[in-house]
């Protein structure tokens, strides 16, 4: 079943055809989720909210956009009212945000997560989009609703201050 | 090193530029490392099945609530209405409004206005 007939007929109240969309896209959203508020309990509440809200506006779905790029709206939202009414995460032993790709130590990986910890929650959005999950510049400005200008000034400061904090953490950098 | 504009400069000018400055080149190879360990990670693949517990809820949800509000409001007015010639008039016009939003809040349970389904950001 592809996304535009799941939509079609959870519009017409279709259970299964939802079921479907949520198995297709929540390891996705709960990686998003991460990213943005570094707790894993945390983004799997966000993600059954924001797919619950997904549920109850399936009707008025916006078919000019992707399934996915609809609900991270919802999702987003969803995340950033957690992050206004809960403390930050301490311990990044449960999060488990990245996985390292051949060629990258343990330690390299611990590093940049405690690096991606000490950002905002937006830069490590917009920076977890960009090079985690390769969006491009229009990708991005499509999925955070801001211009293309406003996506590259925002990479540009998260990069460096990601850059700041990692380069006391490894010295080669 | 641009903020994110367009550079003024060519790419020609600006990579004689850096070729020649040891502040800029230094930067540049900072940057050029932060890329390498950025690429060299991705999002870890997360392993959950939301499903039961999201069925759990949109199946509560999916229970209609209006017919029960309704008998809940005529319940009240028939009560109301039953108490009129026996108390002060006034105060029971007056409570009458606020026993009828109270009575569909507590039927509805939660906020019907609280979900964002605008699709615009929030921040």
């Amino acid at each position: 079943m592809d996304d535009a007939g799941a939509i079609k007929r959870c519009q017409q109240g279709d259970r299964e055809a939802f079921r479907h969309l949520v198995e297709r896209y929540q390891r996705r959203a709960v990686g998003h989720a991460v990213a943005i508020l570094f707790d894993r309990d945390d983004a799997e509440d966000a993600v059954q909210e924001a797919f619950i809200d997904a549920f109850q506006a399936i009707g008025r779905f916006d078919t000019s956009r992707t399934f996915y790029q609809w609900f991270y709206v919802l999702l987003r939202n969803r995340c950033y009212k957690m992050t206004a009414r809960r403390r930050p995460t301490e311990n990044l032993d449960d999060v488990q945000l990245l996985a390292s790709q051949p060629g990258m130590s343990d330690e390299t990986r611990l590093a940049l997560e405690k690096a991606l910890h000490s950002l905002t929650p937006e830069e490590r959005e917009i920076v977890s989009l960009k090079y985690f999950s390769g969006l491009s510049y229009d990708e991005l400005a499509t999925h955070l609703q801001i211009p293309r200008g406003t996506v590259m000034s925002r990479l540009f400061y998260a990069r460096q201050r990601l850059q700041g904090k990692l380069a006391r953490t490894l010295p080669k950098v | 090193m641009t903020g994110g504009e367009e550079p003024e400069l060519s790419k020609e000018l600006l990579a004689a530029h850096v070729a020649g400055c040891a502040n800029c080149h230094r930067e540049l190879e900072q940057l050029q490392a932060l890329d390498q360990v950025l690429a060299g990670h991705t999002l870890r693949e997360q392993h959950v099945d939301l499903w039961p517990a999201i069925e759990n809820r949109i199946t509560k949800r999916t229970v209609d609530w209006k017919p029960f509000a309704l008998i809940g409001l005529l319940l009240v007015i028939i009560k109301l209405l039953e108490m009129l010639p026996a108390h002060d008039l006034g105060m029971t016009i007056k409570l009458v409004p606020l026993v009828i939003v109270a009575l569909l809040f507590v039927l509805i349970k939660e906020n019907p206005f609280r979900i964002n389904t605008e699709l615009v950001m929030e921040r």
